[in-house]
């Protein structure tokens, strides 16, 4: 990316910025993901589980939006929906205002389970071109996006190994990396850093911001620790009850771009943080 | 159609389209009479079930097999014990074990009948040649799999070395041994085929030949259904006896679904 | 793992006593059935290298070959298809269950029986009974392949073929190899039991014929030559998987140590 935009200035709302990026792909009034009244029922008859009834909220463009709720609400099962990997019992989820009925191309997805989402039996640098190799690219544009997306997450000296010899946090990050040279515009991540230690934890949420900042991408991030999103997002959608709804949408206001001491010691954040934990830990 | 019964119903397509085919094959004389028609098999199977010879044949296979197994289970576990317990031991016969690990029972078949000729002292050696080793060394794996924090515990209670053996490796084996065992039940049915089919022992091996070489081909047939369903039960018991042992053991506790 | 040196010394110098032992116990033997070793690995050498090279050992092992290849390829390819396609797998589950059961070595009569003495009958009954373990392997490999590998697959979009050969596939290998390896072995007796039941030519066939002439030391060359074969060809497989394997291998070591 030989041309990407200044780091946005410190300022209150990063909202306001999207005006000054030069590529916003769509204006900033249509949302690029629209979920309305989306909902999964798996089973039928006397053995039907509906997960998920009404979710209803939208990412705009360029936006880091989290979503949150307790274990098990279903926040796995929407995410599917959205990736098109499951069709929707009813309602909608659209992209750009096409419905969603399989894996847009847009689209790129990091598994929670880097574990079994990293094909063991390819290097690094082969489980990132495994992707690219239907879109018949050149060599040597192989090649960029790959040193590039493993530049990004800073693994270009692991290009060589097997995903297995790495450290968990490693493996997230080939996951990542592989995401990013696949260049889509919307990210989705499904509790990417839950199973990383505490340290790794924080650098991959950095990793995530940069990654925003460097590519104007729209990254959707679901994850059980409220901490860590309202230390990434622009909103929050609030997940809760059980088949599972949208309570609330919660708006961040924090300044950007976010700092792990900095940020996270702002009276704010605490108080953002205590609203969407109240939001959940209210009984259904 | 239902979705839940769709397996079955093709299931049951499968299994009746290979008969009708066979039947067709046969009545065309595609081999001549070398295919006999499946309803001339079952017929001659449901005649070759009301003799006597059939049984006491059928007994003599699934005993000698029976029998050949628990000799095989004792001697491969007391083997694999001593094995298991004494790296000097272990090392000692490593290269022996490695060696025979490949080497099908049907190699020494020309030697056994040799020496101990068309008999079922000759199968119970071959059977036995064939199962010893796979339990000896499934059961040296779980001696060396013993967890050390149990052994020590015992130790540390007092108990002497062949207490621990008989209370905690032992039991500790057992899973090794189980699946051992569980390969080892349907060898046994084989190579007692074997031994009867290529040397004379008692048992349906011997009749097969017998069958073939008469060229009683329907009964040759009926006879390698009867080893297919025999198979079965086999492979079903083995299942069943595994499951009533080994109850206790991790792998069969009901593990919560996520 | 650390080998001692005391282990080492152990583990060559068993055998080698071993096999001094018997060749001195055997040397002024005039038994009928244990000729002295050394009469033996005269006549290994006389008859194996080379007089009957061509003419026995080289037919066996090409028949070996041949077969195991086959049944290799269409083992995996049916074995895919099964997998994948629900209504085939349905249909044919039942049919396999039942005819995996019987033992490959009683197939050899109804081969004979349908297609004769020749080579053709060796050939096709190594493929059909070897078939069975690696299509079977092949099938629970690939539908065990993890929905987290198949998810990444669509999300990004791969073809249907690039997820057949380039996902499907080489997770199913592990579990494709160890049916190759089972399969290898079938193919080993049944490659000696179709010589001893209907051949004149091959390793198998001249063993049998040397019983039954009572010439022993033929007999024990011959048993030797099929012992040393059957090690050498679980040799060179290992090789080969731990070539393909690499990954897996790897990966389970890092696996167990955590």
């Amino acid at each position: 990316m030989s041309n990407r935009p200044a780091p946005p200035l410190p300022i209150r709302n990063r909202k306001s910025t999207m005006a000054q990026q030069p590529e916003t792909r769509v204006s900033a009034a249509t949302p690029r993901l629209d979920v309305a009244h989306l909902a999964k029922t798996y089973g039928s008859g006397g053995k039907a589980r509906t997960v998920i009834e009404d979710l209803t909220f939208t990412v705009d463009a360029g936006e880091v939006v989290c979503i949150v709720g307790p274990s098990g609400v279903g926040k796995t099962t929407l995410l599917k929906c959205l990736a098109g990997l499951q069709p929707a019992t009813s309602g909608r989820a659209a992209i750009d205002g096409r419905i969603i009925s399989g894996p847009p191309p847009e689209m790129a997805l990091v598994f929670q389970d880097y574990n079994r989402s990293l094909m063991p039996w390819l290097t690094v640098r082969k489980n990132l071109v495994l992707p690219l190799r239907h879109l018949k690219l050149s060599a040597a544009e192989l090649k960029e996006r790959c040193d590039s997306a493993l530049a990004a997450v800073g693994l270009s000296h692991a290009d060589n190994q097997y995903p297995w010899q790495l450290s968990g946090g490693m493996q997230q990050r080939v996951a990542i990396a592989r995401a990013l040279a696949y260049r889509p515009e919307i990210l989705i991540m499904d509790e990417p850093f839950a199973s990383v230690d505490a340290q790794t934890r924080f650098d991959l949420e950095d990793l995530c911001l940069k990654i925003q900042r460097d590519f104007n991408m729209t990254i959707l991030v679901v994850t059980h620790d409220i901490d860590e999103a309202v230390y990434l997002a622009d909103r929050v959608v609030v997940l809760g009850s059980r088949p599972a709804r949208v309570l609330k949408v919660v708006d961040v206001d924090l300044p950007a771009p976010r700092d792990q001491i900095t940020t996270r010691s702002l009276p704010e954040f605490a108080r953002q943080r205590t609203e969407v934990l109240s939001l959940i830990k209210r009984p259904a | 159609m239902k979705a839940s019964v769709r397996p079955y119903a093709f299931s049951i397509v499968g299994v009746a389209g290979a008969l009708v085919i066979w039947q067709l094959l046969a009545e065309a004389k595609v081999a001549g009479t070398a295919l006999p028609p499946a309803t001339t098999v079952f017929a001659t199977l449901a005649t070759i079930l009301g003799t006597g010879t059939f049984w006491s044949s059928l007994g003599a296979t699934i005993g000698i097999a029976l029998l050949a197994l628990a000799l095989s289970a004792v001697a491969g576990v007391a083997i694999g014990l001593l094995v298991g317990s004494f790296e000097s031991v272990k090392y000692a016969t490593l290269a022996v074990l490695e060696f025979l690990k490949p080497v099908p029972p049907i190699v020494i078949l020309p030697l056994a009948v040799l020496v101990l000729g068309p008999t079922a002292e000759m199968s119970l050696l071959l059977v036995v040649f064939g199962c010893l080793l796979p339990i000896v060394m499934q059961t040296v794996d779980g001696v060396q799999g013993t967890d050390p924090v149990a052994r020590d515990t015992a130790r540390s209670y007092g108990m002497g070395e062949g207490e621990i053996l008989a209370r905690v490796v032992l039991p500790s084996a057992m899973p090794y041994i189980g699946t051992a065992m569980r390969v080892a039940a349907p060898a046994a049915l084989v190579v007692t085929v074997v031994a009867g089919l290529l040397g004379g022992g008692p048992g349906l091996g011997q009749n097969i030949y017998q069958a073939q070489a008469a060229g009683d081909y329907a009964g040759l047939y009926g006879l390698v259904i009867v080893l297919g369903v025999l198979g079965l039960l086999f492979q079903g018991a083995t299942r069943l006896a595994e499951r009533r042992v080994l109850h206790w053991h991790e792998s069969y506790r009901e593990v919560e679904p996520r | 793992m650390r080998i001692t040196m005391r282990n080492w010394v152990i583990g060559v110098a068993a055998p080698v006593l071993l096999l001094v032992a018997w060749w001195f116990l055997s040397a002024d033997s005039t038994d009928p059935f244990f000729p002295p070793l050394q009469t033996i690995l005269v006549r290994f050498q006389e008859l194996w290298l080379f007089e009957h090279f061509q003419s026995d050992v080289l037919l066996s092992l090409g028949n070996l070959f041949l077969g195991f290849v086959i049944a290799a390829a269409a083992g995996i390819a049916l074995g895919f298809i099964t997998a994948l396609v629900a209504p085939v797998r349905w249909m044919l589950d039942p049919l396999i269950h039942f005819l995996r059961g019987i033992p490959p070595v009683a197939l050899v009569p109804i081969f004979i029986s349908l297609i004769g003495f020749g080579t053709q009958m060796r050939v096709t009954s190594i493929a059909l009974a070897a078939l069975f373990p690696t299509m079977i392997a092949t099938v629970d490999g690939i539908r065990s392949v993890s929905n987290d590998l198949l998810d990444v697959s669509r999300v990004y979009r791969l073809t249907r073929k690039e997820r057949v050969l380039k996902v499907l596939l080489p997770a199913a290998t592990p579990q494709i190899f160890s049916g190759l390896q089972v399969s290898l072995q079938v193919a080993f007796i049944v490659m000696i039991a179709s010589e001893m039941l209907g051949s004149s030519q091959g390793i198998g066939a001249m063993t049998l014929l040397a019983q039954q002439s009572f010439m022993t030391a033929d007999m024990w060359a011959g048993i030797l030559l099929l012992g040393v074969i059957g090690f050498l060809v679980n040799i060179l497989f290992s090789l080969l998987r731990r070539r393909v394997l690499s990954w897996y291998i790897g990966s389970r070591r890092l696996a167990r140590a955590s």
